[in-house]
């Protein structure tokens, strides 16, 4: 079984994020980066799917130089081999545009399966996996949580709302999206780092996949979010201030 | 020479059928011998070389083969009596070595120590002496063994141990019967073969038994590692730690096949101890049978039929079967090396351990928390941020800078600091040192932790650290060192013991247990400065297992971080002890030491000691700081700042908080207000259309008046107004309302007029 995992090198969540000078993207520099949290899922899922069934796992990321270490770092937890695709506009290119680089990328490859994370930490818009499948004019599925392979094809667990799931039969090759927390993730280690030294890692340019387009979306302006801290004093005696604290628990914060 | 003592017997004439039957046997007896020591002298030599093994410095070596091995003192005092028996009976065999050269050749009709010449008379009745000593002690070894039969011996009787000691007692009874006889009598004659035939039997039994240690255990003592509990280096792209046979090194080698089988390592070992699967003796002996039967060239897993993962993971690396171990076993780097070749090979399996090691990949801690908390943390406290002008860096560690405990630890010690006059700071960004990943065997993160902590260090030009964590200590001061230089540091007990003088004792008459923790005493020989500060409070008491016999808390070795222990929990063992010594505070001096035992004693219900750390006794004796916060009720008046008496008195706590509102603010002025949050060393939220802060702690500069100054001419579109709380001790706070309007700072101040107080419980029945 052939899988690609189609990952994203995002900024680590502890990292301060502030905006750049033109208001349209974050300023890169001194920022640090990791793997997204669901790639890293689907990752995870292409790797226990070789151990079980064999085969080869191949990641695929677009992005300056700097990706080149997370490509490195999933090759360390046991992908076979990687492919760079160079392209440093990635902020400026629409879902669209990155679905097209990765497509391209990997349609010459004729894997079996195509995973890759649900939505990436940074810009989450949820859309390049299934652009990417749409391109490849493959069968997907979203937010799956446990893929299995069949003599027919896959079947596979796609998590719904409010703790419903549902199973899904679908044939191979195709195209999923992993929701993060499917598995436990296996922890790097050293000899999976010097073993990676010696793996391929193929690097092509946005130019030599020919894969460019007009963007359909374009990015207007970014923004940290507002954080607004609101306190409600919840007056009267000590048992009708309960109350109406779990009321507000029950029906506007909804934890309880 | 003095013709009245009986003199030894020798029988004078041996014939040639008798001389070439010694020859024989001699013969027949050392090639018993050495077709097993051969055996596994080459099992030795061919396990891998030690990558960075030196020779020097030869004076400890020297030094330790002289205590450890020619004095015994190790093995006479950890198990004393025992201990001495053992002492005899080597001491026997080193001045019989002359005797017994002296007894082959008399046999040869070489003999060179005549009965009657001065010297040889002279030694017969000195190594009679030792004979004497010897037979005592082998034979209450044996009775030990036989009738004792301490648990730790193990369970089965070993038999081939019964018949050395009778072969050594039938050596010396023959030799000091000798006196008795006369000179080429047949009772000469029957002892001198007796005699002869104990030792050509004995000689092949030593390497085929646990009395292999005779020959091996002074080599193994001469040639340790080092130093106490020491990780070796990786060597070439290639070494994961133990994972096959080949990764065997010639150390370990000559170690396991060292092993006496004593059991000391066991009686002490706080997962023997607490019903864990973790036996330190089995699991050398695991390695040495995986030797015998597979060899140091074998590709098969040391893990698995030899030795179970599972043990190997339950270990605290206390260091307490290493400490005791006689014969120069070290355990510690043997139990890691095994976690480091399932580790870094990715054998291993846990959740808990996953979790640790993908939280340290990443983050910053081991707690898994967001290094915005350890920032929240030191502004609160008010921790000087160090900048290279201070004399100490304040190492925090994961546990000084997120654990709740472990902050109040630092909280205390960072006051005695202050009230010493101690220059010192915090890191601003610090990662964990890697002490649990270390020792759970994971040099993949251990490396990365270790070199951004060097490199921060160096930047900031950090010369001399102080901790409150013996853990973080030992990590930088030993195991940084294969990657860089590590600066000076110390544990604060040092730091606190040094200047005891200038703090003031607060007797109380407390009874106080001191808990030795393994990585300061042990590992690092400290037992007396702790004892010192934890005696400014009250009486100390010892427990029964104390400093290099304290027992472990049970979260060293990375063990805090992974979850429900099988079995009894070893810091409930522990804690049990130090109640019973009737103690009414233990004292410990380590933070992970602190957290367990607050769990634990916390388990013993009513009339728990209470448990505080020594940096927390010596914070007792401080005078108080900050009063407790008085009733908050309170009209709050305004007061026009051209009028106001106030000034804000230095020193004040100050507490600001508040939002301004501004329009879209452009790029340059987001870029003025965080350079000057920057400078002051503030935590600032700006947003598209608001601004955002919170500060605590002292603000006698007016840094971050200063800092709204810039901001209300930064955004003249501003609006909105910050409040300050300034608390000054004893008085009744002050408030301060910066408002920002048209591009200026106004500032009002107001007191709160308190009201006279008024019981507003009475009249509440049913509340």
């Amino acid at each position: 079984m052939k899988i690609i995992v189609a990952i994203k090198q995002v900024p680590d969540r502890d990292a301060q994020v502030r905006i750049d000078a033109a208001g349209k993207w974050i300023e890169e520099t001194d920022l640090q980066y990791a793997l997204n949290e669901s790639d890293a899922y689907a990752l995870e899922e292409a790797l226990q799917l070789k151990e079980k069934h064999g085969g080869e796992v191949v990641v695929v990321s677009a992005g300056p130089e700097r990706v080149g270490q997370t490509i490195r770092e999933a090759l360390a937890k046991g992908a076979d081999r990687g492919i760079h695709i160079e392209a440093e506009d990635l902020g400026q290119r629409d879902a669209l545009g990155v679905a097209r680089l990765l497509a391209a990328a990997v349609k010459p490859e004729s894997p079996d399966l195509v995973l890759t994370g649900l939505q990436s930490e940074d810009l989450g818009l949820g859309q390049t996996g299934v652009i990417v499948a749409e391109l490849l004019g493959l069968p997907h599925a979203t937010l799956i949580l446990h893929v299995e392979k069949t003599d027919a094809g896959l079947t596979v667990k796609r998590e719904l709302e409010e703790g419903w799931f549902q199973t899904i039969e679908l044939p191979t090759p195709a195209v999923l999206t992993i929701q993060s927390g499917g598995n436990k993730l296996r922890y790097a280690t050293l000899m999976g780092i010097k073993r990676a030294k010696m793996k391929e890692v193929r690097r092509v340019t946005a130019a030599e996949l020919a894969a460019d387009g007009a963007a359909v979306v374009q990015l207007e302006r970014v923004s940290l979010p507002q954080k607004q801290k609101s306190t409600q004093i919840l007056s009267g005696t000590p048992k009708e201030a309960a109350a109406a604290l779990v009321e507000k628990l029950k029906f506007e914060v909804r934890v309880l | 020479m003095i013709a009245f003592l009986p003199t030894l017997a020798e029988p004078e004439h041996f014939s040639l059928a008798e001389k070439l039957l010694i020859v024989a046997l001699a013969i027949a007896s050392a090639y018993g011998f050495w077709r097993r020591f051969g055996v596994v002298l080459h099992k030795i030599l061919q396990s891998k070389k030690d990558p960075g093994f030196h020779l020097f410095p030869i004076g400890k070596r020297v030094w330790d083969f002289f205590w450890e091995v020619l004095c015994q003192a190790k093995v006479v005092r950890e198990r004393p009596l025992p201990g001495l028996a053992h002492a005899f009976v080597f001491w026997g065999f080193c001045a019989f070595a002359l005797v017994t050269l002296n007894h082959f050749a008399v046999g040869l009709g070489i003999g060179f120590l005549s009965p009657t010449g001065f010297f040889g008379q002279f030694y017969s009745y000195f190594a009679a002496a030792f004979a004497f000593t010897c037979a005592l002690g082998i034979l209450a070894l044996f009775v030990r063994r036989f009738l004792v039969r301490p648990k730790w011996l193990g369970e089965k009787l070993s038999w081939e141990s019964g018949f050395i000691a009778l072969l050594i007692f039938a050596l010396m009874a023959t030799y000091l019967a000798a006196f008795f006889v006369a000179d080429n009598s047949t009772a000469a004659r029957v002892l001198w073969w007796t005699h002869s035939l104990s030792i050509l039997i004995f000689l092949p039994l030593i390497p085929h038994t646990k009395h292999l240690h005779l020959v091996l255990s002074p080599a193994t003592i001469f040639l340790s590692r080092g130093s106490f509990a020491q990780i070796p280096a990786l060597a070439g792209d290639e070494d994961f730690g133990l994972v096959v046979g080949t990764d065997l090194t010639q150390l370990v080698s000559l170690q396991v096949y060292s092993c006496v089988e004593c059991g000391r390592c066991t009686e002490h070992c706080p997962a023997a101890n607490t019903g864990k699967l973790l036996n330190p003796k089995e699991i050398i002996l695991g390695v040495r049978a995986y030797l015998n039967d597979l060899g140091p060239s074998s590709d098969q897993p040391l893990l698995g039929k030899y030795n179970s993962q599972e043990a190997v993971f339950q270990c605290t690396t206390c260091g307490a079967c290493e400490f005791q171990c006689p014969v120069g076993i070290e355990h510690v780097p043997i139990i890691v090396g095994l976690r480091r070749g399932a580790v870094n090979t990715g054998t291993w399996e846990d959740d808990h351990g996953g979790k640790l090691f993908l939280a340290l990949e990443r983050g910053s801690n081991a707690l898994g928390l967001s290094p915005a908390e350890r920032d929240k943390f030191i502004a609160k406290q008010e921790l000087p941020i160090f900048d290279g002008t201070q004399e100490y860096c304040l190492w925090l560690g994961c546990m000084g800078g997120y654990d709740p405990k472990g902050r109040e630890i630092v909280s205390d010690f960072a006051r005695v600091m202050n009230h010493l006059g101690t220059s010192y700071g915090v890191l601003r960004k610090e990662k964990c040192t890697g002490d649990p990943v270390r020792r759970l065997g994971n040099d993949l993160v251990f490396q990365q932790l270790a070199e951004a902590n060097l490199e921060a260090l160096a930047q900031n030009k950090v010369k001399k650290i102080v901790s409150i964590c013996p853990h973080c200590v030992r990590t930088i001061q030993e195991d940084w060192k294969e990657y860089g230089t590590p600066p000076e540091i110390e544990h604060h007990s040092e730091f606190l013991a040094r200047y005891a003088s200038q703090l003031q004792p607060a007797m109380s008459g407390e009874k106080i247990v001191y808990h030795d923790p393994c990585y300061l005493g042990r590992y690092r020989n400290v037992y007396d400065e702790p004892r010192a500060v934890a005696a400014l409070a009250g009486e100390l008491v010892e427990a029964p297992r104390n400093r290099e016999r304290s027992f472990c808390c049970g979260a060293g070795g990375g063990l805090a971080f992974l979850g429900e222990e099988t079995g009894e929990r070893v810091s409930h063992n522990r804690a049990a002890e130090l109640v019973a010594t009737g103690a009414t505070t233990v004292a410990a001096a380590c933070p992970f030491c602190n957290t367990m035992f607050r769990d634990a004693l916390a388990a013993t219900g009513e009339g728990a000691p209470q448990l505080l750390d020594i940096a927390q006794i010596a914070a007792r004796s401080l005078p108080t700081a900050k009063p407790e916060p008085t009733a908050q009720l309170a009209v709050e008046s305004k007061v026009p700042e051209s009028e106001s008496p106030l000034t804000r008195p230095p020193g004040a706590h100050c507490s600001y908080s508040g939002v301004i509102h501004t329009t879209a603010l452009s790029h340059d002025a987001i870029e003025t207000i965080q350079k000057a949050a920057d400078a002051s060393g503030l935590s600032v939220e700006i947003g598209n259309n608001y601004i955002e802060f919170d500060f605590e702690g002292r603000d006698s500069n007016q840094f971050v008046v200063e800092f709204l100054r810039t901001l209300a001419h930064a955004v003249e579109t501003a609006s909105g107004e910050f409040r300050c709380e300034v608390q000054v001790e004893k008085e009744d706070p002050l408030f301060e309302f910066f408002s920002i309007r048209e591009g200026r700072l106004i500032r009002q101040r107001a007191v709160i007029v308190r009201e006279k107080e008024e019981d507003i419980t009475a009249g509440e029945s049913s509340a």
